[in-house]
């Protein structure tokens, strides 16, 4: 299994790096290929209503030709219909991809996993009984090949295949729980997509809005200018050579015709199974990088601060038992994903995964990267670099005299490290992150940039020199980008005077414990 | 985004919009030859071969006046044995019964033969493969109009009627369709059974052929 993530990550980075040439990072598709597949949802639905109204059970195959001919509205609309659904299906494939990929699909994620696998296979049967409610030679082979998978299923007294036999019309009966089916389980991908984010806070469900209407413009010039084709009416008593198949959401049709009823739903059934036990076999156990947050309470002033961060949700405030008038936190180790964003968020440094708190940072910093440093003379600038960033990145970096320094997260970064490696007589640092839409812990280059730039709880202290600081994003595809960054960031850097290293900083980070009423507005 | 990344955005988009519509209806073979088909499609219930004896006037006596038939059947649901052939060669062979676990289910018979185009001789026998001397139908016997009085009036003429209803729902023991038949490149010939006429009939695109009970 280890060995097929670290493939998936290589394409992975393979394609990003590609997309991230073309299009650059703030525009790649592919980061946003969950939203995208929202998106189409959206399109779905909306071209759907329109085509449903010009339907009918009587006539399938008539109205769909009609449609497909009407030159204004209806021939695009459904080609539009058609192509939503496949870039539903591919954007879909794309995101799960990504989140097995980067060691997202189990723990806290598996219910994410599950429900996003469950709105896949239902996107998958709609995009079925869409083809065949058209009744064209297409739709009559999917209706073919369904009617012989179910029946080898004790489900039916009669074979379903029969009502295909060409011994009579096929009822409208069947066309109506076709529709039915089509119309009904869009609504049941509502509640599916509901539990999917249902754990995340701040859910991003669409694209950027300028990428969303690129999509959705080139989607509908693409239908205006190539149609999809409908194949010849359905007619049982006529072989068709071939058929005008959709292999994206139809992949499975080459091989499951060729394969016994019985062997195709156990190839089926043992394909769903492995998905569905993708979060039991990636998992780590719960400790070291794997570690959930804790709490010392110690140090928590009950400010609220960690639980606003937290991207999924993983803590709440309580009162505490001892007495005392402020909240504390609490972490839901069962929601905890160990991103550590919550350690970056807390100027008391009193939360975090085990041996990544704000006070683990500085120690590590203290006892093991600047003696070192200094063992190698001037303190070099500094890039703090996501440990998911590009391997390439880092050694270019390097290459230019940085000391590479590795977090988890950029947004696991306690600010006070920043100001710790500039009072140590850093001349500089620079913060490369991950693109903000494909950061496996979801905010963390989010709330990086606030605690930066904007005052962020927990933010850098306005002592710290900012023309010392800077922050990059280590796209893969865009070396020569993060090259020129670091590049531009050192070049203005003699600009201001290095500051004299202090030999052991004292950092006050600590802030005033919030009352428990100031707490609850 | 400067020139040369907006026409490589274009160029990219362009390329992938042109694979969707590609993938999205890739022809992919379904049939490619150029034969054709004969298929077998029908659904009719099986006969209940049963053996069937006479109640006494004294067994009839010791039971409820509701209980109190006057034939007695026992027994079960015949199999048919299936024979097809193109040109006097068989090209299929099979048993079918009826469906359920007591096989009392209508039978449903589903199967395709693939035949070259062109002029053939096709037979399909359906026969019966279980042989009964005693059936039901020898034990008919002649409704008495008054034999049932009261409550239970008119239930001789009852089973009588449930009886020929149940033979005549029933496929008959053997049928046999045997004819010449066009078949043109890529055309399914359909072979039904015709509950009314009770005979097989195979339809073609020029009109039907019935076959008739052996």
């Amino acid at each position: 299994m280890r060995l097929l993530k670290r493939w998936f990550r290589g394409v992975l980075a393979g394609l990003d790096a590609v997309l991230n040439r073309v299009y650059g990072w703030e525009r790649n598709p592919i980061h946003q290929a969950g939203t995208v597949a929202v998106a189409m949802l959206l399109v779905l639905l909306g071209t759907g209503l329109y085509l449903v109204l010009y339907y009918r059970v009587g006539a399938p195959a008539a109205s769909v030709a009609r449609l497909a001919a009407d030159p204004w509205l209806g021939g695009w609309m459904r080609t539009l219909h058609r192509y939503g659904s496949d870039l539903f299906v591919i954007a879909a494939a794309l995101h799960a991809f990504r989140m097995f990929a980067q060691d997202r699909s189990w723990g806290p994620r598996t219910l994410a996993w599950v429900s996003g696998l469950s709105l896949f296979a239902a996107g998958l049967i709609c995009a079925w009984t869409g083809f065949v409610m058209a009744w064209d030679s297409f739709g009559e082979r999917l209706a073919l090949e369904g009617a012989r998978l179910f029946d080898v299923l004790p489900l039916f007294s009669e074979p379903l295949s029969r009502i295909f036999a060409g011994d009579g019309p096929v009822p409208s009966a069947f066309f109506f729980v076709n529709l039915f089916i089509h119309i009904a389980l869009p609504l049941g991908l509502g509640i599916g997509l509901w539990l999917h984010v249902s754990r995340l806070a701040r859910p991003a469900l669409l694209p950027p809005r300028r990428l969303l209407w690129a999509i959705i413009g080139l989607l509908t010039l693409a239908s205006v200018l190539l149609p999809a084709p409908l194949g010849p009416a359905a007619d049982p008593l006529r072989l068709a050579p071939s058929t005008p198949t959709d292999l994206v959401v139809a992949w499975w049709l080459p091989l499951s015709e060729r394969l016994p009823a019985g062997a195709a739903w156990s190839a089926g059934l043992l394909l769903s199974l492995l998905a569905l036990l993708v979060p039991r076999f990636t998992r780590h156990p719960r400790e070291a990088r794997w570690a959930p947050s804790t709490v010392d309470p110690r140090l928590c002033t009950g400010c609220n601060q960690c639980p606003q961060d937290c991207p999924w949700e993983a803590i709440t405030m309580v009162g505490r038992d001892d007495g005392s008038p402020t909240l504390v936190a609490a972490v839901n180790a069962s929601r905890c994903v160990s991103c550590g964003i919550c350690a970056g968020s807390c100027a008391p440094m009193g939360v975090g995964p085990t041996g990544r708190t704000g006070r683990d940072q500085l120690t590590g910093l203290r006892e093991v990267t600047l003696p070192a440093l200094a063992r190698g003379g001037a303190v070099p600038t500094i890039a703090i670099c996501c440990a998911q960033a590009p391997a390439a990145h880092r050694a270019a970096l390097q290459a230019r005299g940085a000391h590479v320094h590795l977090v988890s997260c950029i947004g696991n970064l306690h600010s006070s490290v920043i100001e710790f490696f500039l009072r140590s007589g850093a001349p500089g640092v620079m913060v490369g992150g991950c693109p903000p839409r494909d950061c496996s812990s979801r905010e963390g280059p989010r709330w990086l940039r606030q605690r930066l730039l904007n005052g962020r709880e927990a933010e850098l202290q306005s002592r710290v020199d900012r023309r010392r600081v800077g922050l990059a994003t280590l796209a893969p595809g865009a070396l020569a980008e993060t090259v020129a960054a670091f590049e531009r960031f050192t070049r203005q850097l003699p600009a201001a005077p290095v500051p004299e290293p202090e030999s052991n900083p004292d950092l006050d980070t600590e802030c005033e414990p919030v009352p428990l009423e100031e707490a609850a507005k | 985004m400067n020139l040369t990344r907006l026409l490589a955005a274009a160029a990219a988009s362009a390329a992938g919009l042109g694979l969707l519509a590609y993938t999205s209806a890739a022809s992919l073979a379904y049939h490619p030859e150029d034969g054709a088909r004969l298929r077998l499609s029908w659904s009719a219930r099986p006969e209940r071969i049963e053996k069937c004896r006479q109640l006494s006037a004294e067994e009839q006596a010791q039971r409820e006046e509701h209980m109190r038939q006057r034939v007695e059947c026992e027994g079960g649901f015949a199999s048919y044995a299936l024979r097809v052939e193109v040109d006097d060669r068989s090209i299929g062979e099979t048993v079918f019964r009826g469906g359920g676990l007591r096989h009392d289910r209508p039978m449903h018979v589903l199967r395709d033969f693939p035949v070259p185009a062109g002029e053939h001789r096709v037979r399909v026998r359906v026969t019966r493969r279980e042989t009964t001397d005693d059936d039901a139908a020898a034990f008919a016997q002649p409704v008495v109009p008054d034999a049932d009085t009261g409550l239970f009036a008119g239930r001789a003429q009852r089973e009588a009627a449930e009886r020929a209803r149940s033979a005549r729902a029933a496929i008959p023991p053997a049928l046999l369709l045997d004819t010449t038949f066009r078949f043109t490149p890529r055309q399914v010939a359909l072979v039904s059974f015709d509950a009314e006429r009770r005979v097989l009939v195979l339809h073609g695109r020029g009109g039907e052929t019935a076959g008739r009970p052996r």
